[in-house]
């Protein structure tokens, strides 16, 4: 039965969601307002925003699933996520922002054209990959929506994704980034005070931290180790090196992460905002991993019994709350929490989806005469589009949620990486270069991937799958590269490429 | 400590106070340059 309590809560973040959508419509007059909130967000809005679209389902839901199936040999997640925002903002942010304030970029794809003479190739390349990446990490945000509602309120996994998926896409078609970012503003700020209170009493329920890490390793003496070795093992210390630059580095060249950087107002903002980002998102991503293995204890000790459905331990924090918190009420309160969560995600995966299709292909390479309100509605359909699409992909999800976005990273890593870092610090880097190490990068990462998920044995992979993907995205780069001429030095300086952060003044 | 082994402390503790002191660097040491 729906508690009315419970729901009513929901409704009511449901309509102030939709409200900042309704009122962000109006500053809408042209592209630029539209993708990048017409370059002005400040400190907070900015800082929010990068740990909105880096945190999603995997945070509330999947972090805490994977702590409750691999324990601590799964920390270092909590260590590189956090940590992706602050190479996003040093390595990328600042040179490109300077790039982009000069030039007038409104996506990412607009640099690579500049900086690679590429307006048409490149361009198209990677947008498309940008948009097979993200609609393939938003199917996990959807599952993760679908999580919560078909918990709440029972709801059949179908119905909780239609209605998830039909509030993100109102108001992310109607407000484009200033409403994603104002709503990340407000999701955020839920997030981190919910987390900070919800956690530890997760935590406390199974008896607090010290009692938790004892009964873990009585249960099994490596649960409590930083890694594990030996046959079977999948948190192996090789592993765990390519999981922490999958994290770090792939979310960092994520298109919906990387893409917030041409938003800022200023550049000083990006002083003091990795070091922002790191503190407040690590402290929220350690709790919720704490509470996953509190999971253990929880689950052991007959406090909760985990549904049977095939991702079971995505459903642990919930499952925890539900055992910790006795008023229906309260689980209104974290339900509306974990939807922050993974609506901040969704809806900056979805404009991105909508931004690359209109201005990236349809814009720059179908219709360089079309008018922006033009561009803007084309954007607004491929929004819906996405939804509908990552909806159907959404409808079977993996065993573990977690699995299916580190998937996601996975191919953005491969990607999109050594193109942006190698266009950015190396000027040998040629347009050639860059495509082949694209192409190959997205080929090779859904090839690997695809051996990893059917658990086809060729070859031994003790790494994650990605990195072979990116070492042979990297081994093209230099290859062709070096086989092809290099680009003007004119091209070069203007896009301020070079082995340096901040040219000194 | 905490229930857990001393590796797993100076591991995970050594990692994150690392990074926080280059963070705290990189921002000691930015320049405001205007575009």
């Amino acid at each position: 039965m729906i508690d009315p309590v419970a729901a009513g809560l929901v409704a009511l973040y449901c309509i102030v969601m939709l409200a900042i959508g309704v009122w962000a419509s109006k500053k809408i007059q042209n592209m630029s307002d539209y993708v990048v909130a017409g370059r002005s967000l400040d400190f907070w809005v900015f800082t929010m925003l990068m740990i909105g679209s880096v945190c999603s389902g995997m945070s509330l839901l999947g972090v805490s699933g994977l702590g409750f199936k691999f324990a601590w040999p799964t920390i270092w997640e909590q260590i590189a996520v956090p940590l992706s925002i602050a190479f996003c903002i040093i390595f990328f942010g600042v040179k490109m922002w300077t790039v982009a304030k000069k030039s007038g970029y409104i996506t990412v794809q607009d640099y690579l054209a500049h900086r690679y003479e590429s307006q048409q190739s490149l361009r198209a390349l990677s947008a498309v990959s940008g948009i097979v990446v993200s609609m393939i990490y938003l199917a996990g945000q959807y599952t993760a929506i679908s999580i919560v509602l078909m918990w709440l309120f029972g709801l059949p996994h179908w119905l909780a994704l239609l209605l998830g998926a039909a509030i993100v896409t109102v108001y992310t078609v109607i407000g484009g980034l200033y409403a994603v970012a104002w709503t990340t503003l407000v999701q955020g700020l839920m997030l981190i005070i919910g987390v900070v209170i919800m956690a530890p009493i997760v935590i406390m329920a199974a008896g607090g931290f010290e009692n938790i890490n004892q009964v873990m390793a009585s249960v099994n003496p490596t649960n409590v180790d930083p890694w594990v070795t030996g046959a079977g093992a999948v948190f192996t210390p090789t592993y765990i090196v390519s999981f922490f630059l999958l994290l770090t580095i792939g979310l960092a060249c994520a298109p919906h992460v990387i893409n917030n950087i041409l938003c800022v107002k200023d550049v000083k903002y990006f002083k003091w905002s990795p070091l922002i980002a790191f503190v407040v998102y690590g402290i929220v991503m350690f709790l919720l991993k704490f509470a996953g293995f509190a999971g253990i204890v929880l689950v052991k000790d007959g406090l909760v019994t985990l549904p049977d459905v095939k991702n079971a331990s995505d459903f642990i924090f919930v499952y925890g709350v539900q055992a910790a918190l006795p008023s229906i009420a309260l689980w209104g309160i974290f339900a509306v929490i974990v939807l922050a969560a993974v609506m901040s995600t969704t809806d900056r995966l979805m404009l991105t989806i909508g931004t690359y299709f209109s201005w990236d292909i349809y814009k720059k390479i179908l219709r360089p005469d079309a008018p922006e309100k033009k561009v803007i509605l084309v954007s607004q359909v491929s929004v819906l589009t996405a939804a509908v699409v990552t909806l159907l992909l959404a409808l079977n999800p993996p065993d573990m949620l977690v699995w299916l976005i580190w998937a996601g990273i996975g191919i953005m890593f491969a990607t999109f990486a050594v193109p942006l870092l190698a266009g950015l610090y190396w000027r040998r880097a040629t347009q050639q270069g860059a495509f082949s190490a694209m192409l190959l990068g997205l080929v090779a990462s859904l090839f690997f991937g695809g051996l990893s998920y059917f658990k086809i044995n060729i070859i031994p992979m003790p790494f994650h799958f990605s990195f072979y993907a990116f070492v042979i995205s990297v081994i093209a780069m230099i290859v062709v590269s070096y086989l092809t001429p290099p680009h003007s030095e004119k091209v070069l300086d203007e896009t301020l490429t070079g082995w340096y952060i901040q040219k000194q003044p | 400590m905490f229930g857990l082994p001393l590796l797993t402390i100076v591991a995970v503790g050594g990692a994150v106070l690392i990074i926080l002191i280059a963070l705290i660097l990189w921002g000691l040491n930015f320049k405001e340059i205007s575009a």
